[in-house]
């Protein structure tokens, strides 16, 4: 773990994220084999596959949630396999979760504060003095806070607690909270699970609107395929822990290979 | 906020005015302890109801502070005004070790390791009687020179207005760290370690930042307790105090800066009039708790504010009827 790297926030450098080889066993189950993507700029890259094809531990391997027992993720010209969660969000990388995590006792509008933690930093011991400076960046990201509720859509529910919410806002607020560390990559993680069709539509509309402003790329695995193919620019496949194609959304569609494993032969069959 | 912020005001307000009011030795020493056990109470919730990790080991630190102030008068003649700030600062190291330690594990473990800390210090307490003199404790702690002539009202008054400012001092800083970016990273830990992390936030940092400040508020009110009782043994390490506190935290409401002062204000109170019960008043504290943690799960300030919010949002949706115009919360 290069510890230099983590002095680049600078959000400037517009980087590409490289994982190479990366793979992963567990007590001798390979759960991923050899995945290499890349993650340009100014991207949204779906990662698709069956249940069990590794792609979660995929994300946890990238974001420092597991160490890989091979390959390397690149930041950049940062190598930064096997980093602390903390330090991948630090540099620019933030992931939301499968299974719906947030910060269950506070209200909406209180989560995506929380999420401005990094933007709000401070010295110790201006958390005791506060001065004007201290002040100011409090109504900064207070105001940022409610420019993101307001961007997903939250608006009407901003001091609800999250407890509360039903299942498709639970899932903008995690998209919420992840926007609100102001990532470079922002990585989503099943994002639009439990959403109605109508609420998916929705939801690809606004993942289109946050690339390029707000966030420089988007890596996201997802099992509504309407969804996926919508936003994506290129779409990895995977399949018992090994990439099985990748390409753009009509190349996947039209991919036997893919269709055997996952897509289903649908009308032909 | 705002409504938390206003209440420290008028509690702090109301016991500033007290010792003018109340001019009877025995009622003010209630009071010294009742604001003694609101900064314990203070300082335990900072790791219980804002990190969220159960500690049982908060004897330790009080004990550590105790002791230090203790020796440091007998031993070295440091007047009060040295000693409090230093048991500060030593329970703040120590709260540094202990937690570098304990803040690694979660959970029943965390609960376990830090309750044998402080059985541990009770046994060095015990035993090292080169420097603790053991179970016979530290005593004769000598009073501050200002209170030789002073009548014991005197004296007492003098003792409530330090552990006003200790109290004042305690609730400011803890203010300022639950309504801080810091504060909202711990909250964060609590609340969810993988989204913490997530977005950027060390949980140890924080979890060692309270647990830290909770330890000097700890250390600093055993340094007053040394002075105060004017002498100090094993038992303050002892899990009675711990109880106590527990006990405050839980029925004022964990997590929310108002209830230990509530909590504190009543436990004090039930202990005082409750002693001549002395075997039923546990059994009372503990069908007491079991109410409060099965009925009141957030605590009575917990309770009252979440009628504040309900009948806030109620007011909002009703355009505010006049129906929102009870009695104020």
């Amino acid at each position: 773990m290069s510890t230099s790297a983590l002095n680049h926030n600078a959000p400037a450098a517009r980087r590409p994220l490289t994982v190479r080889g990366l793979g992963k066993s567990f007590g001798g189950i390979h759960a991923v084999k050899d995945i290499s993507f890349d993650v340009r700029p100014g991207e949204i890259v779906g990662l698709i596959g069956p249940n069990g094809a590794g792609k979660t531990t995929c994300f946890n391997l990238i974001t420092g949630f597991y160490g890989p027992d091979t390959g390397e993720v690149r930041f950049g010209a940062d190598e930064v396999t096997g980093c602390k969660p903390y330090h991948m969000a630090r540099m620019g990388i933030v992931r939301s979760f499968q299974k719906t995590n947030i910060l269950k006792s506070l209200t909406v509008f209180e989560n995506v504060l929380t999420g401005h933690y990094m933007e709000a930093r401070q010295p110790l011991w201006r958390t005791f003095f506060p001065g004007r400076a201290v002040r100011e960046t409090e109504l900064a990201v207070r105001d940022s806070a409610a420019r993101i509720v307001q961007m997903l859509g939250l608006a009407h529910r901003i001091n609800t607690p999250a407890s509360v919410l039903s299942c498709g806002e639970l899932r903008l607020l995690e998209v919420a909270l992840a926007l609100a560390a102001k990532p470079q990559i922002l990585m989503l993680d099943e994002p639009a699970a439990g959403l109605n069709s109508q609420e998916a539509r929705n939801f690809g509309e606004i993942l289109k609107t946050l690339l390029g402003d707000l966030v420089q790329s988007i890596l996201i695995v997802e099992h509504n395929m309407g969804l996926v193919m919508n936003v994506s620019d290129r779409i990895v496949v995977m399949n018992f822990g090994e990439k099985l194609a990748e390409g753009t959304p009509a190349q996947i569609q039209a991919d036997t290979r893919v269709i055997d494993a996952y897509l289903g032969g649908g009308k032909k069959a | 906020m705002k409504f938390e912020k206003h209440c420290l005001w008028a509690l702090m307000a109301l016991g500033a005015m007290l010792p003018f009011v109340v001019q009877d030795q025995y009622v003010l020493h209630i009071a010294i302890m009742v604001l003694f056990y609101a900064i314990l109470a203070t300082s335990l919730n900072l790791v219980v109801g804002y990190v969220g990790e159960f500690s049982l080991g908060h004897t330790a630190f009080l004990g550590t502070g105790a002791y230090a102030a203790a020796l440091l008068s007998t031993q070295y003649g440091w007047p009060i005004w040295a000693t409090i700030p230093t048991a500060g600062v030593l329970a703040a190291i120590m709260g540094f070790i202990v937690g570098g330690i304990t803040l690694r594990l979660q959970g029943p473990f965390f609960v376990i390791v830090t309750l044998s800390f402080a059985e541990v210090l009770r046994l060095v307490a015990d035993n090292w009687i080169a420097l603790t003199n053991g179970p016979m404790g530290i005593a004769g702690i000598p009073q501050p020179e200002l209170l030789k002539e002073a009548s014991n009202l005197a004296a007492k008054q003098f003792y409530y207005a330090i552990v006003w400012a200790l109290l004042a001092l305690a609730l400011y800083l803890s203010f300022r760290f639950v309504h801080s970016n810091a504060g909202r990273a711990a909250v964060a830990v609590r609340e969810n370690r993988y989204v913490a992390q997530s977005i950027g936030i060390r949980p140890l940092s924080y979890s060692m930042l309270a647990l830290v400040l909770g330890a000097m508020l700890s250390g600093m009110a055993g340094g007053f307790y040394a002075h105060y009782i004017s002498f100090v043994g094993p038992e303050v390490f002892r899990f009675a105090f711990m109880i106590s506190m527990i006990i405050m935290v839980l029925i004022g409401g964990k997590g929310t800066l108002v209830g230990p002062l509530i909590g504190a204000l009543l436990v004090t109170f039930l202990e005082e009039y409750l002693r001549e019960a002395k075997e039923l008043r546990l059994s009372i504290f503990g069908l007491a708790v079991i109410a409060i943690v099965l009925f009141l799960p957030r605590g009575l300030m917990g309770f009252i504010t979440q009628r504040r919010e309900a009948r806030s949002s109620a007011a909002t949706s009703l355009q505010s009827t006049p129906a929102a115009d009870g009695r104020p919360a």
